[in-house]
């Protein structure tokens, strides 16, 4: 079956109100250009899980798509806190679960192998726990006696990642290898939706299987995006623009100038190559592309 | 924020990197986690001096990472030149630090108590906080699973130094005294290192105490910028050890040459 869609169609697999998990962690390969397009569409109500993120996480809740965030941890880094989840968490506008990294892991883990729960000791002490007690339950062993925290299923209707390659049967290359978490929410998902840098020919998965990170029966469509995880960085292709985020955290001081930069720089370009050249084209992305490969 | 120490030839970014550097040796296996150059600094410190057989993983992805320069992100590529592995973060990361093979994890708050528990989570109450702070990332994670835990800070004020968080993200001593090995947790916060002092914590009641002085700090103004009783050591307290020519050779020309651990000082 192709799995090859153009990335309006792609964005249709996610509907109104549904759980979405994003891939990526802080600055690194989050699937940008996917979140732009549900942004473009206008989807509402979403419910984003989110492990470690920053840039995806605050335009989706900056153009209103987000009721509710399960997260770990959202911030741009050294390069400033996200303005407009901290806005939405401050105001009401959004509902924040937060999560330790590996309480959502567990969650997900959970999720995936069909477990009741996945047991950690992640967490214990925390006031992470009683946030959620039915989704986090604090537990004994009943042999030992010793505490441990069941993290209970997460369960996500669609999970949108960034990688290097794929085929157009939806077999797909992290290659190099997976730095982040992203096989957890593929793993848990419903649906998968991939962006890639390239696409490449089938024959190149035959000749080395090893290199394969999802088979294709995870995945439910690919779409062909250069530059997909702009400005957050795809390794070792590109880094991340800091240009980019500080001057998105600089707007963000002001909310007449970041409708301007907002419309001009993010939601405004109709596709993605308007997008990468309302960001400075060619010349931008040589800047970011790393010279040590 | 003054950095200077007056009459020294080094200052307090330089000082607690040096402070912190010197606890490690060759058996400590660390990595870091975001906006956390203090200890970068202090790992590859470490490494270049007294403790070559140090592990660290920058990013907790790079290990034995050798960057030229640190770039503006702790948790970026941009720190993660010469690495002998790129570790894939659920199966290997989390598996090294529940597994103990990683032993040593630095982290800070925006409020931190006297049994050096933090909080990054929000200022106020959860539902409606005053400030929503990033969140506590793998924190609650980490403080569960290794034992030798460093916190710093580079604004010691009662308002980070607080008798009672809004939010615990991550546990330190927990409620203090045996807390922690009753949930079944390994060791513990070891040491506080801030911009006015070093702290540890007494071995029974876990409560922070003062170990030494930063050079023209009273205990007075430790105090006061504690918003708990500081426990105070036994006798005189000590000023904090000055660093040596060498280590601050080092820092300032191979491990932070373009000085990113000052964007903790902002």
């Amino acid at each position: 079956m192709e799995k090859i869609l153009n990335i309006e169609e792609a964005a249709t697999l996610v509907s109104d109100g549904s759980t979405i998990a994003l891939g990526g962690l802080s600055m690194n390969s989050l699937p940008m250009a996917l979140v732009r397009e549900l942004i473009r569409q206008g989807r509402k109500d979403l419910t984003v899980v989110a492990i470690v993120n920053g840039m995806a996480v605050d335009w989706l809740v900056a153009a209103g798509c987000v009721r509710r965030l399960i997260t770990g941890l959202i911030s741009f880094e050294g390069l400033g806190l996200a303005p407009n989840f901290r806005r939405a968490a401050e105001s009401g506008q959004i509902t924040v679960d937060e999560y330790s990294e590996f309480l959502l892991i567990a969650r997900l883990r959970a999720a995936a192998t069909n477990l009741p729960f996945m047991p950690t000791k992640a967490g214990l002490g925390t006031d992470i726990l009683a946030l959620h007690p039915e989704t986090t339950r604090l537990e004994k062993d009943s042999v030992t006696g010793e505490p441990y925290v069941a993290c209970t299923p997460l369960p996500v209707d669609v999970a949108i990642v960034h990688a290097h390659a794929a085929d157009r049967l939806g077999n797909v290359r992290v290659d190099p290898k997976l730095l982040w978490m992203d096989n957890e929410i593929v793993n848990a998902a419903g649906k998968t939706i991939v962006t890639v840098e390239s696409i490449i020919p089938h024959e190149d998965f035959v000749a080395e299987p090893h290199r394969t990170t999802y088979p294709r029966f995870l995945v439910d469509a690919v779409v062909e995006v250069p530059w997909g995880a702009y400005p957050t960085s795809c390794f070792p292709i590109y880094t991340h623009d800091k240009e980019f985020f500080s001057a998105y955290s600089a707007a963000a001081r002001e909310p007449e100038q970041f409708q301007a930069f907002w419309s001009k720089r993010v939601a405004d370009p109709d596709t993605h190559a308007s997008f990468i050249k309302a960001n400075g084209g060619d010349a931008a992305m040589t800047r970011i592309q790393r010279r040590d490969v | 924020m003054s950095r200077e120490i007056v009459g020294a030839d080094y200052t307090i970014d330089e000082l607690m990197v040096v402070t912190l550097s010197r606890q490690f040796d060759n058996s400590t296996r660390a990595f870091n986690g975001a906006v956390s150059f203090i200890p970068v600094c202090a790992y590859l410190l470490a490494r270049r001096t007294h403790a070559p057989e140090l592990v660290w993983a920058a990013s907790s992805i790079a290990i034995d990472a050798d960057p030229p320069r640190l770039g503006e992100s702790t948790l970026s590529d941009s720190i993660w030149d010469g690495a002998v592995m790129l570790s894939n973060s659920p199966f290997e990361f989390w598996a090294y630090a529940q597994g103990g093979h990683y032993n040593t994890f630095a982290f800070r708050g925006a409020q931190i108590d006297r049994f050096g528990n933090v909080n990054n989570t929000v200022i106020g109450s959860y539902d409606k906080p005053k400030v929503r702070l990033p969140g506590g990332g793998g924190m609650a994670d980490l403080s569960c699973m290794i034992p030798s835990i460093y916190l710093w800070s580079t604004t010691h004020n009662p308002r980070i130094f607080v008798k009672k968080l809004d939010f615990r993200s991550g546990i330190g001593w927990g409620d203090g005294g045996q807390h922690r090995a009753e949930l079944g947790l390994p060791g513990g916060p070891k040491l506080c290192v801030t911009n006015l002092c070093v702290m540890d914590f007494h071995p029974d009641s876990r409560a922070m105490r003062l170990k030494s002085l930063h050079p023209g700090v009273a205990v007075e103004d430790v105090q006061a910028a504690t918003g708990f009783d500081l426990l105070l050591p036994d006798g005189d307290i000590p000023v904090t050890d000055a660093p040596s020519e060498e280590e601050l050779g080092i820092l300032r020309q191979e491990v932070d040459p373009t000085s990113m651990r000052l964007r903790e000082f902002q």
